[in-house]
Formats: structure tokens, C-alpha cells, sequence
């Protein structure tokens, strides 16, 4: 027995091996699609020819079969048999199975393409970030090769306008003397900005992990500011928490260049009032102490726009637009990354005309106190060993030389000046020296080269002592000087005192 | 009149059906519409003075490990083998996929065609046709019609030998 809604869910026809249409077997699918005596391949395309192929008396089905039908399609699934006198036809109307089919496969292929383009795009997104990383170390390369080319001509500057200054000169020439220097140690915390910036976007700085006092660092920052800070309409504040831990582990150079750069950043913003400097403690327990270092000022403030931005490099030229304040705009953009490099954070609130705050945290693993540390650094004055001294200089630059004379002459030293390193090769050949400062670039023997000949001028400066003079002051440059043999160096641009401590700590010993 | 049953078959969403809408239709959309099952369009096309009805048979494109039932190619005369020029996967290893084509529908050549021509430069396209150890016999754009209408006369040829 059949149930009635059977058989509109297929249709069995017998025609002949032609396509002719005999009779319909049974059901009623699609029902007046299929006449007698007319063609089976109007309403059936696919069977024109497959008919043909078909073996006798050999089953055949056919699946997902499209048939149009008063302007609908289904989908079926077609058996086929053959024989001598007829072929049958067997139709069954499977639309609801291939239309879920149909979603199924128009999703995975979707996805496939969508997965297509995706990885096209991530490869072009990788490409540009090559791109982008290359130039972007191309750049820290020029910048830091630029900064390392302006520090030689820098360093004569600021040598001669020190030996300016010890000259009596009118008061007129006082005053220019005096903005010389100014601007003169303005465009040496640029370079050394420039040069930070480039080691840091090249991840090549390195942060010290010593045991360090925070308060410290506050103070000297104070004695600093104490003797340099002249603009008596800008108060300046400090403050160190006395709940800071006494030592912790961290980088007092980085933290001390951190506070002054948003330090000095405040003063340039404050025509009039205070900047405060503040460290806190924020919590603590038994491996690490969160500190808080805040610097607030009552300046000029700036719009939530400016805030947004004001750790972008370069970013005081398009805040500043008649250059009224010095430097490059890079201090923020420095400190910013130290403060990142020390996994600390750093944020900014501000207000236009009433001042800004920036306040960062940082947590530093704390240290037993047993182990201590000297934390408060007395500059111990070294004696006068350099005018006892046999001293021999080599540089190939002219000025950079006049400058050493001159401080030389003025400690009245015993000293022999060359221009390069072969002339320096020939008079450690010819006398014993007490010291030796070497240029590192130099034509015909640089000094790297130099001291490595040492066989060459061992008999007369075994044990002389080489301090290497330089622009290259990272600390890979000089972790290098100190391994061929350097005992000290001195980078370029360099003080008179930071030459004659340098001389004198090394001929005491 | 004669008429031919003839196979498009190749991976999914190479511009099969694109080319047969191209072909009998002169349409062509940049939507993809997954096929499902067969669909058959036919033209009526002369190849040297000889009328054909072509019976095109567009088959749902297969992924690199199904295979078209053998069913299908039952009473075929002539396949094309379709390839994307600017998808690699599905053409590679031409020799194997056209060998089982062979194999399925005891057809002794196969018609190959690279389709999506339009989405590679000349030199990409250069390179690519380089790169196939398998004589391609024609190169198409079912979206710029190019080369489309030759396509298909090959495939008649074939159908006739």
C-alpha cells in the first residue's frame, strides 16, 4: 500500500531509447513537465546523449540533477536502466537535501575566499611592515651616524667657548659668550636625544639593573637645578616620599634623564609659577615596590589634542610653530620609551592655562637593605698628576686638537701633539709616554688599529695607558674600546673638567 | 543536427559557470554562486560547415581530493579541464587531475583552459604559463570575453573527433 504524498516526490517514466516519451509509470513529481509521445529531454537536458552512453540492462544514477519546472528548479537524483525495449526513468525530488548542501558549500567556499583574501592582505600588511621597519632603521642609522658626525665640530664649540669663558672679556662679550654656551649645550642634548631615540627604536638600549636609591636621584636632580635653574619666576619644588624603599634595582642614569626631560619640558611651558617633582610610594611588598614619579606645573597647559600627542617624536615643531622653545621635540618622545622599556607607564593630564601633570609608575624589585649601597656620591676632587705627565695626543682634526692644547697648556702639562696614527705610532716608537689619548677615526692607522700594535711600541709604552677620545659612545662602542685595550674613553663633546678628571684618575693609578 | 554532451569540470570557483554564461548567455557577474549538482545549457554552434548542439554540462567544482562521479561523463563526446591563472592550487599537479578526467570519463584528450586571464599582469601570466609542463590550449577571461567563443569551438572539435 502506498501513501498519497509519496508520490509527488518522484516520477518514474518509460520512454524509449530515444527519449520519446512512452508512459508514466507511477508517481507525480513535476507531473506536466512529462507528456506522452513528447521529447524526455525538454524538461530533462541532461538525458540528451547520456541515453545514448547508457549500457543495457546496467543501473545508472545520476545526483544532483537541476530540472526547471514552471520556474522553479529542483534539484534531484535521476536513476536510469535500459533495456532492449525502453529505458526507465526513475526521478526523485531531493531539492530540500542539495538546498541544504547548496548553503553548505556556498559558506565553506565563501570562507575559502574570504581566507584567500585575508592571507593576501596579511602578506601585503607584512610587506609594508618590512618596509616600514627598514626604513625606520635606516633612518635611526642616518640620524645616529648624523649626531655622531655633528659631535666632532660640537665638541669644538663648546671647548672654545669654555676657554672663552675663562678669558676677561667685556661685558658685552660676556653676554654673547654666555648664549653661546647656551645654545651650545642646547644643540648637545639634541644630538644625545637624537642618539637615544635612534638606540631605542633600534632596541639597542640597554638598562642597568644596579641597586640604586630613588630619593637619591631626586636629590642630585635638585642640587642640579639648585645652581643651574636661574628664571626666578618658575619656583621649583621636590619632594621624595619618605615610604620609599631605601634601594631598589633599576637604572639611576635612565631615571634621572626620565625626571629631567619632563623637568625641563615643564620649566620651557611655565613662563610663571612652580613645577613640583614628586616620587611616591604606591604599593609595595616583599620582592617589589610601584612608584610613583610626578612633575606638575602651572604653565600653559594644552588641549586634549595636544596631550593625545605629546609623546610623538618631533611632535613640540607642530605644537610650537615660532620655535620660541628649544630643542627637537624628542625629550617626551624619550621618556616615553624609556618609561616602556622599564615596563612602567606614563600619563598626562592637562588643562589649557592653568598647567600640566605627568605622572608615571614603575615598579622596581626591591633589595634587602643589608646590602646597601654608597648612594650619595661625593665628587672626590683627583690630585694634579697631569702636569708631572709625559702626554701624547692624536687626532686628526684640527680644532678638536687646539681644544686639547689649550686645556693641556692651561694644566700645564708636558704633551706632544700629532695628527694621525702613523705620526702616533712613530713617537711611541721614539719616547715613553705616561698617557696617550687616541682619536678612534683617523686616516692612514685609526687609533683601534694602533693600539693593537702594540709589539710595535712595546719596548718604550708596555704599560701606558690609552684612553680612546670619540664620538662613538654607546655602550657597545666603548664596552669594544675597553676589549682591544683602551683603559678609559672620553666621547665627544667633553668638558675641560671631564678631561682632566679623566687624565688625572688614570695617571694616579 | 547533431548533438554533443560535453563537461566543464575543475576546481570550485575557477569561472566555470562564468564561462558557459559568458558563452550561451553573454553574461557575466563578478558575484560567486556556488553550483551544486549539473546544470545543463546547450547553443547550437557550426564547426566547419557542421551544425552542433552543444549539451554543456556544468558541474559543481571539486575541491583537490573529490572527484566527479563517473556517472556524469556517461555518454559525454568532449571535458574542458578549468583552471584559475591566479590560483596556484588549482593548478598544480595538471597532469595527474587530467589524467583521472581521462580515467572517469574514457575520453582520450582532455580540453585545458586557464581562466581569470584579466586578474594577471603579462608578465605574472608569463610566468605562470612557464612554470605548467602541460600544453594549456587556451588562455580566457569569462569576464572581459576573451578568448571564451574559442574556448568552446575547441571543445566542439574535440566533441567531433
Amino acid at each position: 500500500m502506498k501513501s498519497a504524498g509519496i508520490e509527488q516526490y518522484y516520477i518514474e517514466i518509460s520512454c524509449s531509447n530515444s527519449g520519446q516519451i512512452n508512459s508514466i509509470v507511477s508517481g507525480s513529481f513535476i507531473r506536466s513537465e512529462f507528456e506522452n509521445e513528447s521529447s524526455i529531454f525538454n524538461p530533462c537536458p541532461f538525458l540528451e546523449g547520456t541515453l545514448e552512453g547508457l549500457a543495457l540492462n546496467e543501473a545508472l544514477l545520476m545526483e544532483g540533477m537541476a530540472i526547471q519546472s514552471d520556474r522553479t528548479e529542483y534539484f534531484t537524483d535521476v536513476e536510469l536502466y535500459k533495456s532492449e525495449m525502453e529505458t526507465r526513468v526513475l526521478i526523485h525530488n531531493r531539492s530540500n537535501v542539495y538546498q541544504y548542501v547548496k548553503e553548505l558549500n556556498q559558506g565553506k567556499n565563501d570562507l575559502f575566499f574570504l581566507k584567500q583574501e585575508l592571507d593576501k592582505k596579511n602578506a601585503e600588511l607584512e610587506r609594508l611592515r618590512q618596509m616600514a621597519d627598514k626604513a625606520n632603521e635606516e633612518k635611526s642609522r642616518f640620524l645616529a651616524m648624523m649626531s655622531h658626525e655633528v659631535r666632532n665640530p660640537l665638541n669644538v664649540i663648546l671647548g672654545y667657548t669654555e676657554l672663552l669663558s675663562k678669558e676677561k672679556v667685556s661685558r658685552k662679550l660676556e653676554g654673547y659668550i654666555k648664549n653661546l654656551t647656551v645654545s651650545g649645550r642646547n644643540l648637545k642634548v639634541i644630538v644625545d636625544d637624537i642618539l637615544d631615540l635612534s638606540r631605542v627604536e633600534a632596541g639597542k638600549l640597554e638598562l642597568s639593573n644596579d641597586p640604586i636609591s630613588l630619593s637619591s636621584v631626586l636629590l642630585q636632580i635638585e642640587e642640579n637645578y639648585k645652581s643651574s635653574h636661574k628664571d626666578t619666576a618658575v619656583e621649583l619644588y621636590f619632594k621624595a616620599s619618605e615610604s620609599l624603599p631605601k634601594i631598589v634595582l633599576g637604572d639611576d642614569v635612565r631615571i634621572y634623564q626620565i625626571i629631567t626631560n619632563l623637568l625641563n619640558n615643564s620649566i620651557k611651558f611655565t613662563p610663571q609659577g612652580s613645577v613640583s617633582t614628586s616620587i611616591d610610594l604606591i604599593s609595595s611588598d616583599e620582592k617589589e615596590a610601584t612608584v610613583s614619579f610626578k612633575v606638575s606645573d602651572t604653565g600653559r597647559g594644552m588641549t586634549a589634542d595636544q596631550a593625545a600627542t605629546v609623546f610623538e617624536e618631533y611632535k613640540q615643531n607642530e605644537l610650537n610653530d615660532n620655535r620660541i622653545h628649544k630643542g627637537a621635540g624628542l625629550g617626551l618622545a624619550i621618556v616615553k620609551r624609556l618609561v616602556s622599556a622599564m615596563d612602567g607607564e606614563i600619563y598626562v593630564s592637562s588643562k589649557l592655562g592653568i598647567g600640566t601633570t605627568f605622572t608615571i609608575q614603575i615598579s622596581f624589585k626591591t633589595v634587602i637593605e643589608s646590602s646597601s649601597i654608597e648612594t650619595t656620591k661625593e665628587p672626590i676632587l683627583p690630585e694634579n698628576h697631569i702636569r708631572a705627565a709625559r702626554i701624547l695626543v692624536a687626532d686628526d682634526n684640527y680644532l678638536n686638537r687646539s681644544i686639547v692644547e689649550h686645556i693641556l697648556k692651561r694644566e700645564e702639562a708636558n704633551f706632544l701633539l700629532v695628527k694621525d696614527g702613523v705620526e702616533a705610532l712613530d713617537a711611541l716608537k721614539a719616547e715613553r709616554f705616561d698617557i696617550v689619548l687616541l682619536d678612534i677615526n683617523m686616516p692612514n692607522l685609526s687609533g683601534e688599529d694602533l693600539i693593537k700594535q702594540k709589539e710595535a711600541y712595546a719596548k718604550e709604552n708596555a704599560s701606558t695607558p690609552f684612553i680612546a677620545l670619540t664620538g662613538n659612545s654607546s655602550k657597545q662602542d666603548i664596552k669594544g674600546y675597553l676589549e682591544v685595550g683602551f683603559v678609559d674613553v672620553i666621547p665627544k663633546p667633553f668638558s675641560s673638567a671631564q678631561l682632566v678628571g679623566i687624565l688625572n684618575t688614570n695617571l694616579s693609578q | 543536427m547533431i548533438a554533443k554532451k560535453v563537461l566543464l569540470v575543475g576546481n570550485f570557483g575557477v569561472g566555470k559557470t562564468s564561462l558557459i554564461r559568458r558563452f550561451v548567455l553573454n553574461e557575466f557577474s563578478e558575484d560567486y554562486i556556488s553550483t551544486i549538482g549539473v546544470r545543463v545549457s546547450s547553443k547550437i554552434l557550426k564547426v566547419d560547415s557542421t551544425e552542433i548542439k552543444l549539451l554543456i554540462w556544468d558541474v559543481a567544482g571539486t575541491s583537490d581530493d573529490e572527484k566527479v562521479p563517473k556517472a556524469y561523463f556517461m555518454g559525454s563526446s568532449a571535458a574542458m579541464y578549468v583552471f584559475d591563472l591566479s590560483r596556484q592550487e588549482t593548478y598544480t599537479n595538471l597532469e595527474e587531475r587530467l589524467a583521472l578526467v581521462k580515467e572517469l570519463s574514457s575520453l582520450k584528450e582532455i580540453t585545458l583552459v586557464g581562466n581569470k586571464k584579466d586578474l594577471l599582469t603579462g608578465d605574472e601570466l608569463e610566468a605562470v604559463l612557464g612554470s605548467l609542463s602541460t600544453h594549456i590550449d587556451l588562455v580566457t577571461s569569462a569576464k572581459e570575453d576573451d578568448n571564451v567563443e574559442d574556448a568552446f569551438l575547441a571543445l566542439a572539435k574535440q566533441s567531433l573527433k
